[in-house]
C-alpha cells in the first residue's frame, strides 16, 4: 500500500467514525505534549521567557540605546527653546510646531518633499523593474549590461553628486552633447524649473540598478513552470506579466517600493552638494532644510521638531504602503 | 541595506541634535588641536615658528573645507568636543558664536590687542564690551585685468590709482568689448560670486546700507533702493552672459588664471594664485565703485578663538598670542599664503613684499591696499543675528544669479530673515 493509499483509507474511517492506527497515534502524542508542558510550566514558571529574554537582551539594549532613547530625547528637545541672544533654555510646548507649521519656507520645503516623492518614486521603481524584467531575458551581452547598470552602487553618493555637478554645468558636458544633437543649451540646476528633474535623474542613475537586483532575485524564483503554462493557455507576453510575473512578485517589489520611498524622503548628499535647496527653495527637501536648521543656523529645537514631523510623514506614507500592498492570501 | 542606511542617517540626526557629548580630551596636554578652513601648508610657518619657541609642543592642525566650517564648528562647539582648541572665527560672527558661548572671554588682552592691531580689526572682536577672538587677518579686494585679451580688444588698462578708479559701468562696457573683440569667454567675474563678503558693497556704494538695521541690529533693512539697484544690476551681469552661471565661489579665480575672464574683482590671495600662474599676463587696479554712488570696498576676514570645552586653556591663549600680537607670528601666518596681516606692524613689513610678488604684474598693489584701508573699507555689520543673515543672503544671491527678480527676491530675504530673527528671542 502506498502512503497516498493509506492516507484515503484514514480519512474514509475518519470520517466513518472509525479509528485508524495513524491519527489515534498523532492524537495521544499531542495530548501527551501538552500535559508535559503544562507540567513543566508548573515547576519552572517564567524560565523560557527569561531565556529568551537573555538572548535578546543584546538588541533590545541597542535598541533602547540608539533608537528610542534619541527618539524621546529629540522629541523632549522639541518642546524647547534655547534663545540665541541670552542661551536660556525655556519649555515651549508645540510652539516649535507652530512655528514651522507659520514657517513659508518650511511649508515651501514640504511641498518639495511630496512633490519629488510623488515623482521620484513610481519612476525608479518602474525603471527597475522595466530593467530587471530585460535583463532577466536571454540575449547577447545581457550580463555585461546589467553590471553597468549596478555599477553606480559602488560609487559613493557624493562622488556621483560631484561628477554630475560638473555634467550639468552651463557650460558642461551635457550641454556639449545637447549642442552636438542641435539643442540649445539647458540651464539644467540653475532653472527652478529644471533643478529637480536633474536630481531626479541624478538619483536614479544611482538607485535604480540597486533596486533592480532585487527584483531580479524576485523574477528569477518565480517557476519558468508557470510561464509554460501560460503559454500553452495561449497567454500573450502581457498578460503572462500581469497575471504571473506581477503577482509573484509582490513581496520583492513591495520591499522595494518601502525602502526606495524611505530612502527617498532622506535625500541629502546631492542636495547639499548640488543645488543648496534653490534655485528659489525648488529643491529645499525636508532632510536638507532639517540640516539646514540644525547645523547653519544652529536651532537645534527647531530641527528636532522638523525631524519629528519628517518620520510621522515618512510612517504614515508607508503604513498606507504596506496596507495597499497586503496580499488577498 | 539602503533602508537601513537611511535610518541609520535619520537617527544620526535625532542623535547628533541630543547633543552627544564629546570624546577623548582629558587633562592638558602638550598637545594643541586647531582646526580651521586653510590648507595646512597656510598655517605651517606659523606652527613651526611657534613649535620653536615653545618646545615640547605640537600643535595638530585640522583642515575643514570653507563650506563645511560653519557647520562643522556649530555641530562640534554644540556639542562641548574638547577635541577643538583653537578655531578660526569668521570676524562678523564674533557676536553669534560669543552669545552660544563658543569662545572664550579675552578681554583682559583688550588694550593690547587695541595697540597691536589695525584700527578697524579691534572693533570686529569686540561684542557687548567684551574681547572674545583676536585678529589674524584683514582683507581688501582689487580689480584683476587680463592685460592680453585687453590689449587684443583695443582696450587702456584701467589705472592702479586709488584717487582714479573706475566705476563698474565703466568696468562691464571694457569687458564687453574683450568678449566681443578679443574672444573673452566672460567680461567680469566677482571671485565671491554669492557670498555677502564680495556683494555688500554694491549695495553699499549705491547708499543701500549693509542689509542689517536697528538699535540690536536684527532689523532687515535690504528692500532699499539702493538694494534693489545693486541686485538688478548684479542680476543683469548673469542674464547677459558677462558672467557665468552655475559656477561656484572656489572656481571662479582658476576661471581667470586660465585667461578665459577680462576682469576679476579677487582678493590679495590671488596675488599670489595669479603670480604662479604661467602665461597669464594681468595687472591689478583698484576696485571699482558705481557711477553714482560712493567708493566703497569689502575687507574683514579671520580671527581666531578658544573653545570654552579646551582643556588646554593656557597653551590656547599662547598660542593665539603669539600669532596676533606678536608681529613676528602674525607674519607667519601669511608667508605661504598672500593674505593681509592685522598686526601694524606686520602689516608694515608685509606691504612691501606683497607689491613685489607678481614683479611688474602687482605692482602698486601695496598702495591701493594702504589706501583702501584708510578710506574706502567697510566691514560686514556685526549682529547677533549675523549667521542666519549670510546664509539667507547666500540663498538669495544664488537666486537672483540665476535669473530671480531682485525686487521679489529681497523681498522673500527680508521675510525669512523677520522668521529666522524671531527664533533669536
Amino acid at each position: 500500500m502506498t502512503s497516498r493509499q493509506q492516507h484515503a483509507e484514514d480519512r474514509t474511517a475518519a470520517l466513518a467514525g472509525h479509528d485508524t492506527a495513524g491519527p489515534r497515534v498523532r492524537r495521544r502524542t499531542a495530548a501527551g505534549r501538552v500535559q508535559e508542558a503544562h507540567r513543566h510550566r508548573r515547576t519552572q514558571v517564567g524560565r523560557p521567557v527569561l531565556v529568551s529574554l537573555a538572548f535578546l537582551a543584546p538588541a533590545l539594549a541597542a535598541l533602547l540605546v540608539l533608537r528610542l532613547v534619541p527618539a524621546a530625547m529629540a522629541f523632549a528637545s522639541s518642546l524647547s527653546h534655547t534663545s540665541l541672544v541670552t542661551g536660556e533654555t525655556s519649555f515651549v510646548g508645540l510652539g516649535n510646531y507652530a512655528t514651522l507649521f507659520a514657517d513659508p519656507t518650511f511649508l515651501q520645503s514640504v511641498r518639495v518633499t511630496l512633490l519629488f516623492s510623488l515623482i521620484v518614486n513610481p519612476l525608479q521603481i518602474a525603471a527597475a523593474l522595466a530593467l530587471a524584467v530585460l535583463f532577466t531575458r536571454r540575449f547577447a551581452g545581457v550580463r555585461f549590461l546589467r553590471v553597468l547598470v549596478i555599477l553606480p552602487i559602488a560609487v559613493p553618493p557624493a562622488v556621483s553628486a560631484a561628477i554630475w555637478s560638473v555634467a550639468y554645468r552651463p557650460d558642461g558636458l551635457l550641454n556639449s552633447v545637447l549642442s552636438v544633437l542641435g539643442i540649445p543649451p539647458q540651464p539644467f540646476l540653475t532653472s527652478p524649473g529644471q533643478a529637480m528633474w536633474s536630481l531626479i535623474v541624478l538619483l536614479s542613475w544611482i538607485g535604480v540598478g540597486y533596486w533592480m537586483m532585487f527584483l531580479i532575485a524576485g523574477l528569477q524564483d518565480i517557476p519558468t513552470s508557470l510561464y509554460e503554462a501560460a503559454a500553452i493557455d495561449g497567454a500573450s507576453a502581457w498578460s503572462r506579466f500581469w497575471h504571473v510575473t506581477l503577482p509573484l512578485l509582490r513581496r520583492p517589489l513591495a520591499f522595494v517600493l518601502v525602502a526606495n520611498t524611505v530612502s527617498n524622503f532622506l535625500v541629502f548628499a546631492p542636495v547639499q552638494m548640488l543645488t543648496n535647496g534653490g534655485p528659489q527653495g525648488s529643491t529645499n527637501v525636508t532632510m536638507f532644510d532639517i540640516f539646514t536648521r540644525a547645523y547653519t543656523v544652529g536651532d537645534l529645537s527647531l530641527a528636532q521638531a522638523e525631524v519629528m514631523l519628517l518620520v510621522l510623514l515618512v510612517l504614515a506614507v508607508v503604513i498606507v504602503q504596506f496596507r495597499l500592498l497586503r496580499g488577498r492570501d | 541595506m539602503k533602508k537601513s542606511l537611511a535610518l541609520v542617517s535619520l537617527l544620526a540626526v535625532l542623535a547628533a541634535g541630543c547633543g552627544s557629548g564629546g570624546s577623548g580630551g582629558g587633562s592638558a596636554s602638550n598637545t594643541l588641536r586647531f582646526v580651521g578652513p586653510e590648507d595646512p601648508k597656510t598655517f605651517q610657518p606659523v606652527i613651526d615658528g611657534f613649535q620653536a619657541k615653545n618646545p615640547g609642543v605640537k600643535i595638530a592642525y585640522t583642515q575643514v573645507p570653507f563650506d563645511q566650517l560653519n557647520s562643522t564648528l556649530q555641530q562640534r562647539l554644540a556639542a562641548k568636543d574638547d577635541t577643538i582648541d583653537v578655531y578660526t572665527v569668521d570676524q562678523p560672527r564674533v557676536a553669534a558664536l560669543a552669545t552660544r558661548g563658543f569662545l572664550v572671554d579675552l578681554s583682559d588682552w583688550k588694550d593690547r590687542v587695541e595697540q597691536a592691531a589695525l584700527p578697524a580689526q579691534y572693533d570686529v572682536n569686540v561684542h557687548n564690551g567684551k574681547l572674545w577672538s583676536v585678529p589674524i587677518w584683514t582683507s581688501g579686494q582689487f580689480l584683476f585685468y587680463n592685460r592680453t585679451l585687453l590689449k587684443h580688444a583695443g582696450v587702456t588698462s584701467p589705472p592702479s590709482d586709488p584717487a582714479k578708479r573706475w566705476t563698474w559701468e565703466q568696468t562691464v562696457e571694457a569687458g564687453k568689448k574683450a568678449q566681443a573683440k578679443a574672444g573673452a569667454q566672460w567680461a567680469l567675474i566677482p571671485e565671491q560670486i554669492e557670498q555677502y563678503y564680495q556683494l555688500q558693497s554694491l549695495a553699499e556704494s549705491l547708499g543701500g546700507g549693509s542689509g542689517i538695521t536697528g538699535p540690536s541690529m536684527l532689523t532687515p533693512a535690504l528692500t532699499t533702493d539702493g538694494w534693489i539697484k545693486a541686485m538688478t544690476w548684479y542680476r543683469g551681469l548673469f542674464a547677459d552672459k558677462l558672467a557665468p552661471r552655475g559656477v561656484g565661489s572656489f572656481q571662479t579665480s582658476p576661471l581667470f588664471a586660465e585667461g578665459k575672464v577680462a576682469f576679476f574683482a579677487g582678493g590679495p590671495w590671488d596675488v599670489g594664485i595669479f603670480s604662479a600662474a604661467k602665461d597669464l599676463d594681468w595687472g591689478v587696479a583698484p576696485y571699482p565703485y558705481f557711477a553714482d554712488g560712493k567708493q566703497v570696498t569689502p575687507t574683514g576676514s579671520w580671527s581666531w578663538g578658544i573653545n570654552p570645552a579646551s582643556e588646554n586653556q593656557e597653551l590656547a591663549r599662547k598660542f593665539l598670542e603669539y600669532a596676533s600680537l606678536d608681529p613676528d607670528g602674525n607674519l607667519l601666518t601669511t608667508k605661504a599664503t598672500t593674505i593681509i596681516p592685522s598686526n601694524r606692524a606686520a602689516f608694515q613689513k608685509y606691504v612691501p613684499v606683497l607689491d613685489a610678488l607678481g614683479g611688474d604684474k602687482s605692482k602698486g598693489v601695496g598702495a591701493i591696499l594702504t589706501y583702501d584701508a584708510d578710506h574706502t573699507a567697510v566691514a560686514r555689520p556685526t549682529s547677533v543675528g549675523y549667521i542666519q543673515f549670510e546664509h539667507i543672503m547666500t540663498k538669495t544671491f544664488a537666486d537672483i544669479r540665476n535669473g530671480a527678480d531682485a525686487k521679489t527676491r529681497l523681498d522673500q530675504a527680508t521675510q525669512e530673515l523677520k522668521t529666522a530673527w524671531a527664533q533669536l528671542r
